[in-house]
């Protein structure tokens, strides 16, 4: 499958660069071999009068296609860089370009729109409604990002009979085992189709059986379709079917040394 | 669009019905102090919307159509000579103190009124005769007052100062909550009643260059006054009003100030006006107004309260999903559209079964009590414009706290 479009509605001025040593990255990332360039980031946390360094000079480079892995002790700054990187969370400093967008040069609501038609978030907790059924916690996700009525209807069940719970479409979350939520969520996530899948621990909540079966999913929707995945874990066996591990330690990425970027054969 | 509002209150029925409860509560509270109200000001002035006089003519210093001072009977054949006038009659008001034949008294105000006339029939005899106030000592009363009159049917008897009198007939819907109980009689039966049965003089002379009346009042020596019939209006009688009809196509504004100027220290109202002014006069100038208005909006503030309570842990509960729904991009105002949506709900389902409960709680009361909570079109959609406030707002105030959500809670596990 050919590279989609990027999804974004906006009328935007292009990306301009921030910094003048920054110029070459982010024209990188506009020709398209990058899904996510990230230079400089810093996040601080202000705890009362002490400040702390959540993240400190992250520069990161995902390629587009690529399942990109992100580990590290907890209390690292996996989460938070997440975060950053999809533009939930605002940097204290630096820059993030997703897909060729300068995400610092939108506000708020931009930001929002951006993400709802590029990125798809995978939780460890799910986060499903559970008042929903199955097929209708697609089905939002969908209406949300354009699809409407017999269409959305029609798409989500599509997305469910690609994660392999067709038949629990009209079933409710809380019929369905550990597994099955995760992979009703990541057909939520694949929704409208973005470009970009970001999950948290996404097999940290279930049991090995089915863990695997979340990692082979998520596995096969990249490859097929060309998406990028990045993927915070603590899940050794995910390794193996990453392209990429980028390791995080008190919050600064242990790139710097060659030794623990590894370059994986997928 | 599922609709994730209607599908997160509906998913559990329980807390659906403990939180609509707590909403039917804050409603009935409003519904029902302002209900009280409503009745109450409506029922103090309720005789005279129900009057047939277009013209209310008065002592100049009258507040309201219970306090006020007497004017001259005289006035009733002057005021028939002005043109525009089609019909004039008299009311008289006065008071007492009933006491039934076990001895229980209770104040009444007596209304004597032209049982001839057709200007004063503000009630609807549900029993007994009309006509029977043509009698002697006869009354008639709105049958919620039975209890506190102490007698059980029509035909009873008990005494008002040294007068026997009888219940000849119940009227329903005339009674003024605030005021004693009142009672209807002809204007002989009245008149007997307020003078205690003696005969009244005017004597009047100048003094000071000033014309001064006098009433005096005497009693027939060695007669009882029981045993004596009830004497007709004379012109030297005090009255407490007289009710002008108008003459079709007669300028009511204009016929008062006539009225006014040929009736010496009277001042002239519309219908309306007149029970306007007496409503005023209980709901600004006595604590029972000032009270129950206290009431409704303490009514509307524990409402909001605890609606807001309800709607602030609902959205709480849902929170996760609120912060889910923002980090996946979907913008601010649907997620807060989904807020509010869910407190239209919740106010619909809440407003409803307690207009119904308070509807049916004041056809109780004024059966049993006399007492009506009023509940009219324009007060129940006032009511359920508070109620889309209550709720909205408290929506818009639980809204904060989705609007300060950090969206990277969604990754706490
Ligand atoms: N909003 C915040 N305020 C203060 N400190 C925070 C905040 N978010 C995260 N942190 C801190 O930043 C560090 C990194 O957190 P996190 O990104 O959640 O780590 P990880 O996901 O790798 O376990 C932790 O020490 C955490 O306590
Ligand atoms: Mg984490």
């Amino acid at each position: 499958m050919t590279a989609t479009p990027i999804n974004f509605q906006m009328n935007l001025t292009a990306p301009a660069t921030k910094a003048a040593g920054q110029g070459m990255e982010v024209a990188d990332s506009l020709n398209g071999a990058k899904a996510i360039v990230a230079r400089g980031v810093e996040m601080v946390f202000q705890n009362g009068a002490q400040k702390f360094y959540g993240l400190k000079d992250i520069n990161l480079d995902v390629n587009r296609g690529d399942i990109q892995l992100l580990m590290g002790p907890s209390g690292s700054g996996k989460t938070t860089l997440l975060s950053i990187l999809g533009g939930i969370l605002t940097p204290s400093a630096g820059s993030v370009c997703l897909l060729g967008q300068d995400l610092t040069r939108l506000n708020r609501s931009q930001l929002a729109n951006f993400r709802l038609h590029n990125i798809g978030f995978i939780f460890q907790e799910f986060n499903l409604f559970p008042a929903l059924s199955v097929v209708e916690n697609v089905e939002i996700a969908l209406e949300m990002k354009g699809t409407k009525g017999k269409a959305a209807r029609r798409e989500a069940l599509h997305l469910l009979d690609q994660v392999g719970l067709a038949d629990r479409a009209q079933k409710h979350p809380r019929d369905l085992s550990g597994g099955q939520k995760q992979r009703v969520a990541i057909a939520r996530a694949l929704a409208g189709n973005p470009q970009i899948i970001m999950a948290d621990e996404p097999t940290a909540s279930l049991d090995s059986q089915s863990g695997h079966a979340v990692i082979n999913l998520l596995r096969k929707l990249a490859k097929e379709s060309g998406r990028t995945v990045l993927m915070v874990t603590h899940d050794p066996r995910i390794i193996d079917v990453a392209d990429r591990v980028t390791y995080l330690e008190d919050g600064m990425l242990q790139n710097s040394s060659a030794a623990v970027t590894h370059q994986l054969s997928a | 669009m599922a609709s994730i509002a209607r599908k997160n209150l509906f998913e559990d029925i329980p807390r659906l019905l403990v939180a609509q409860a707590g909403i039917m509560f804050a409603v009935s509270l409003v519904t029902i102090q302002t209900g009280i109200l409503n009745g109450f000001t409506r029922s103090t002035g309720i005789l005279i919307d129900r009057s047939e006089a277009d013209i209310w003519v008065a002592n100049q210093d009258m507040v309201g159509l219970e306090l006020t001072l007497p004017i001259s009977a005289a006035f009733l054949q002057q005021a028939q000579q002005i043109e525009g006038v089609q019909r004039a009659e008299a009311l008289l008001l006065s008071g007492g103190t009933w006491r039934s034949p076990q001895g229980k008294i209770t104040s009444v105000r007596l209304f004597g009124f032209d049982s001839a006339g057709t200007l004063f029939k503000p009630f609807e005899v549900t029993q007994g005769n009309l006509a029977e106030l043509k009698q002697p000592y006869t009354v008639i009363t709105d049958a919620t007052n039975l209890d506190s009159l102490d007698v059980t049917q029509v035909g009873e008897a008990a005494t008002i100062g040294s007068l026997s009198v009888k219940l000849v007939g119940l009227t329903t819907d005339v009674q003024s909550i605030a005021s004693g109980t009142f009672l209807f009689s002809s204007l002989e039966n009245a008149k007997a009643y307020a003078t205690g049965n003696r005969t009244a003089n005017l004597n009047c002379r100048m003094q000071n260059e000033e014309f001064q009346c006098t009433n005096v009042y005497q009693q027939s020596a060695g007669a009882n006054p029981a045993s004596l019939q009830p004497m007709p209006l004379t012109s030297t009688d005090a009255i407490s009003y007289v009710l002008i009809q108008a003459e079709p196509g007669q300028d009511l504004q204009e016929l008062k100030q006539k009225l006014e100027a040929a009736l010496p220290d009277t001042r002239a109202y519309t219908r309306n006006e007149m029970a306007a002014r007496t409503r005023n006069y209980w709901v600004q100038r006595t604590g029972i107004g000032f009270i129950l208005g206290l009431g409704a909006t303490v009514g509307i503030i524990v409402g909001m309260v605890i609606v807001g309570q309800i709607l602030y842990s609902s959205v709480a509960d849902h929170l996760k999903e609120f912060a889910t729904l923002k980090a996946m991009g979907v913008p601010d105002r649907v997620v807060y559209g989904i807020i509010i949506q869910q407190a239209l709900l919740m106010s619909i389902l809440g407003y409803i079964p307690s207009l119904g409960l308070c509807i049916g709680l004041g056809a109780w009361t004024f059966a049993t009590q006399g007492i009506t909570i009023l509940v009219t079109p324009i007060a129940a959609a006032g009511i359920f414009g508070i109620t889309v406030f209550m709720c909205v707002g408290s929506a818009l105030f639980a809204i904060q706290k989705v609007t300060r959500v950090d969206p990277a809670i969604v990754f706490k596990s």
